[in-house]
């Protein structure tokens, strides 16, 4: 498959970048490691008449921590590798719901010394309909997200209802993470809860000439986790994914003060689960019962949203968002459970 | 669009030659430089069998764009072997039947090879994690995992590995 012609472009500055995207905006594709980008590309699903690589852009691959001002931040840069991230002390221990994730993607000859967590984020929603060769796709008229008005995915569905199979977004959703768009001459900051539009054509709020530079994960305390369900342990998308965080209560630290609960590849969007999160406050770490509750909580809003178009089926799919938001939360409270013994023992010394 | 004048660095020999921007390094490896190791199997990431070290690391060429491995230490599968003599791994695989149609030796070898240089001896499940996103439609892995295991590291009971023959004496 021959990639369609385009311009290369490789700035050497952050700010020569942003120049260049508020040149090009709606022609231009920013290039990071590519495997998201230039399979579409082979495929005709996207023509971008210029290609922008950050190769150069050294500035953008770091993990740091800021601690300036009180605050307590993981922050990554927007051209940061997948495999960087994993051999992250930092994350390890501060967000491991993000090492496991990171573990998780593709594998590690495909993308992790080149495919950047940014990318992932950003990489557009999938469809077993639509990411499919040009051969194939000519064999039926365009759907929606190929620029017709049919979807094969959902009778009668007047829109796209691609899938988000970001391991990273479903992980980073869970931690509460935010995000930095910059453009030239501006910046904002987006919580990654928001930044999903639900739109299965266009899933990212974010314009064609903002670059995302920077990930922020606060350190708030308590254990993440993250489980995934693939065909294949790698190579494979995700089918169903699970991220939690738990928060234990200063006060009696044996019980949850906070859980978020995020469900990824069942959606347009990776889908935070407000009731199954709500339904875990003052619950104790170990209440296996309570988990099980919060799975089946999260498994029938799931329902609501999936599509049958990434593999298995539908029924399986459901089930199993119980079964990972269920080890999940079983994972994360036995991690917290061990932070708060040993802080306990620690007191005592 | 014109044709961009590149310099890329393969098998530590330096290459001059003039590539388009779409042109893929797989691309240029097998149509440009005749370095047909690197095999093309699904040109979409999947399989593997394009895998070569980009500064020593394991990367798809399918999905690498030739300009984007400019000033890149570029090693592909032709580059293991000293001369005649190829590399542990290569023999491994050889004398424990790791090869069937050899389609995907080449990703393999290099999965091989990069886990090998940073993980010496390492375990059966780190091997099956490092050569995870390398596809084989014939061995069923099993030798493949052993031969990397093997490389260089000859076990007694082994009946594969060359223990009692000269291939050992040589090395010592
Ligand atoms: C066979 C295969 C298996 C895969 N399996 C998985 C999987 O299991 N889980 C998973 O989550 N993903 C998977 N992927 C998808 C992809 O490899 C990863 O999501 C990867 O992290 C993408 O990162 P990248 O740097 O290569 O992105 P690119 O392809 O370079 O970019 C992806 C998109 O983001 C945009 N972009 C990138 N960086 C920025 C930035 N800083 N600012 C603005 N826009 C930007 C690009 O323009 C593009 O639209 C798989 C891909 C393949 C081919
Ligand atoms: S969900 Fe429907 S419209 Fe969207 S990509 Fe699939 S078939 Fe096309
Ligand atoms: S040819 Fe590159 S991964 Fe299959
Ligand atoms: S030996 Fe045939 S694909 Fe592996």
């Amino acid at each position: 498959m021959r990639l369609p012609r385009f311009e290369y472009l490789g700035p050497k500055t952050l700010e020569g970048a942003l120049d260049l995207m508020a040149t090009h905006r709606d022609d231009a594709k920013i290039l990071a490691g590519g495997t998201d980008l230039l399979v579409r590309m082979k495929k005709g699903l996207i023509r971008p008449k210029t290609i922008i690589s950050l190769k150069a852009l050294d500035e953008l691959a770091y993990i740091k921590r800021d601690t300036r001002e009180n605050r307590n931040n993981i922050l990554i840069g927007g051209r940061t590798l997948i495999a960087d991230i994993i051999a992250s002390d930092l994350v390890q221990r501060k967000a491991p719901a993000l090492s496991r994730a990171c573990e998780r993607i593709g594998a590690i000859t495909l993308q992790h010394f080149v495919g950047t967590l940014a990318g992932n984020i950003l990489q557009d929603n999938r469809c077993w309909h639509y990411n499919q060769s040009q051969f194939h796709r000519s064999g039926r008229g365009a759907c929606h997200k190929d620029g017709g008005k049919i979807c094969y995915a959902r009778q009668d569905s007047d829109r796209c209802n691609s899938t988000c199979q970001s391991d990273g977004a479903t992980a980073l959703m869970a931690l509460n993470a935010s995000i930095t768009l910059q453009r030239k001459g501006g910046r904002r900051r987006v919580d990654l809860a928001d930044f999903y539009t639900n739109d299965g054509i266009a899933p990212h709020a974010i314009e064609s000439h903002e670059l995302l530079t920077q990930i922020c994960i606060p350190i708030q305390g308590g254990q993440s986790a993250y489980k995934r369900l693939s065909y294949r342990s790698a190579i494979d998308y995700p089918l169903v994914c699970a991220g939690v965080l738990l928060i234990p209560s200063t006060a009696s630290p044996t019980e949850i003060s906070e859980a978020r609960i995020v469900v990824g590849a069942m959606g347009r969007s990776p889908l935070y689960m407000a009731a199954a999160s709500a339904s875990l406050g003052g619950k104790k770490l170990d209440d296996t019962d309570a988990f099980q509750k919060a799975g089946k909580a999260a498994m029938d809003t799931a329902a609501t949203f999936a599509v049958h178009n990434v593999g298995s089926t539908l029924e399986y799919r459901y089930a199993m968002v119980a079964e990972m938001v269920f080890q999940a939360l079983t994972e994360a409270g036995e991690a917290a459970r061990e932070t708060g013994q040993k802080a306990a023992n620690k007191g005592v010394q | 669009m014109d044709k961009i004048e590149i310099s890329l660095t393969i098998n530590e020999t330096p290459y001059q030659m003039r590539v388009l921007p779409n042109d893929t390094l797989l691309e240029v490896l097998r149509n440009q430089l005749d370095l047909t190791g690197s095999k093309e199997g699904c040109d979409e990431g999947v399989c593997g069998s394009c895998t070569v070290h980009m500064d020593g690391k394991p990367v798809r060429a399918c999905l690498t764009l030739a300009l984007e491995a400019r000033g890149r230490k570029i090693k592909t599968v032709e580059g293991l072997a000293t001369g005649d003599a190829l590399s542990d791994l290569q023999q491994s695989f050889i004398d424990h039947g790791a090869v069937q149609c050899g389609f995907c030796t080449p990703g393999m070898l290099m999965a091989g090879e990069a886990l090998l240089s940073t993980t010496p001896g390492p375990d059966e499940q780190t091997i099956r994690r490092a050569l995870s996103g390398n596809i084989c439609r014939c061995t069923g892995y099993a030798k493949i995992v052993t031969a990397v295991a093997h490389a260089g590291n000859p076990q007694a009971p082994c009946p594969d590995c060359r223990t009692q023959t000269p291939y050992l004496q040589a090395k010592e």
